[in-house]
């Protein structure tokens, strides 16, 4: 994984192929993570907002701080490292300057409202857990998008 | 104008990080508190088996953790060998400390709690700024492709 000193990931072959095997194991890292998400919180912003808020007429109780707490320190912690890992593959394509870094804002933006939304809800309400979570989904769509232009580039020998 | 978008994706990587760094520390004062008591008296009634099933699962993928997020540091000319050599020894017992001292804490010796807060605001700060260096780094690449 020598991607700052490589030249050209392409000319070593067994790195190509651990990196190839990289972003396969990230995407389904990251599609195993949404799908566990959608378990936990539900599909639509009503079950999100139930599930961490409560909801009387269902009878939900609200989350637990300390198990809120707990889920955004750990979800955190693997989506930055995501982050850097995709983040120093990508400096390395072929795309413009200011596309990488529209994409890289967009995802630090999102992966700063993920926990900052979910924390504040019980100040700023509903629309919080709502922009949190939709967040967390648009971070994974983009770095799974990422990914996969990576792949290909990789299996292009372009990277 | 690239410079300047350059300087708030620092920015904001920075803030993450700051804000993953507090979340922790947030979480271990939540869970456990900040003095040497509070600690005791939370891995006192821990058993073993317990402890040992928080234990295993952070020391094995931390510690993977570490060696993906470190091994960059090979690579980046920046800062002198023997620097990159210590910062990586200093992380790593810094980690070992940090979730080792809970043994000698649940079997009743007091003073390693105060190593155990030592480590692990020594950890969390250690790491933070590792990652911050790094994405600066990694910025520094992406403006030198232009």
């Amino acid at each position: 994984m020598k991607f700052i000193a490589s030249k050209k990931l392409s000319d070593n072959v067994t790195l190509r192929a651990v990196i190839l095997w990289m972003l396969i194991t990230l995407m389904l890292a990251m599609g195993l993570s949404l799908s566990a998400k959608r378990i936990d919180f539900g599909l639509t912003p009503d079950a999100w907002i139930a599930t961490v808020m409560g909801s009387e007429a269902e009878f939900v109780d609200p989350l637990l701080f300390s198990d809120l707490l707990l889920g955004i320190h750990t979800d955190l912690f693997g989506l930055i490292i995501t982050f850097i890992l995709i983040a120093s593959l990508y400096v390395r394509t072929s795309r413009t300057t200011s596309t990488k870094i529209t994409l890289f804002a967009i995802l630090l933006i999102t992966l700063l409202s993920y926990p900052l939304g979910l924390l504040t809800s019980s100040v700023f309400g509903a629309i919080a857990v709502v922009i949190g979570l939709s967040s967390f989904i648009l971070f994974h769509s983009i770095i799974i998008m990422m990914a996969m232009d990576l792949l290909i580039a990789l299996i292009r020998r372009r990277l | 104008m690239n410079q300047r978008l350059l300087t708030i994706l620092a920015l904001g990587f920075g803030a993450l990080v700051i804000l993953q760094t507090v979340l922790g520390g947030w979480l271990f004062i939540h869970n456990i508190g900040i003095s040497p008591h509070e600690i005791t008296t939370y891995y006192a009634d821990k058993s073993l088996h317990g402890l040992l099933e928080v234990l295993m699962p952070h020391i094995l993928f931390i510690g993977i953790a570490l060696m993906v997020v470190l091994h960059f540091l090979a690579f980046i000319e920046v800062m002198p060998q023997n620097t990159r050599t210590r910062f990586t020894h200093i992380l790593f017992t810094l980690y070992f400390f940090d979730q080792l001292s809970v043994l000698p804490i649940m079997m009743g010796v007091e003073i390693f709690s105060i190593l155990k807060l030592i480590s692990f605001i020594g950890f969390e700060v250690t790491l933070a700024w590792l990652w911050i260096w790094m994405f600066k780094i990694t910025l520094v690449t992406l403006r030198g492709g232009d």
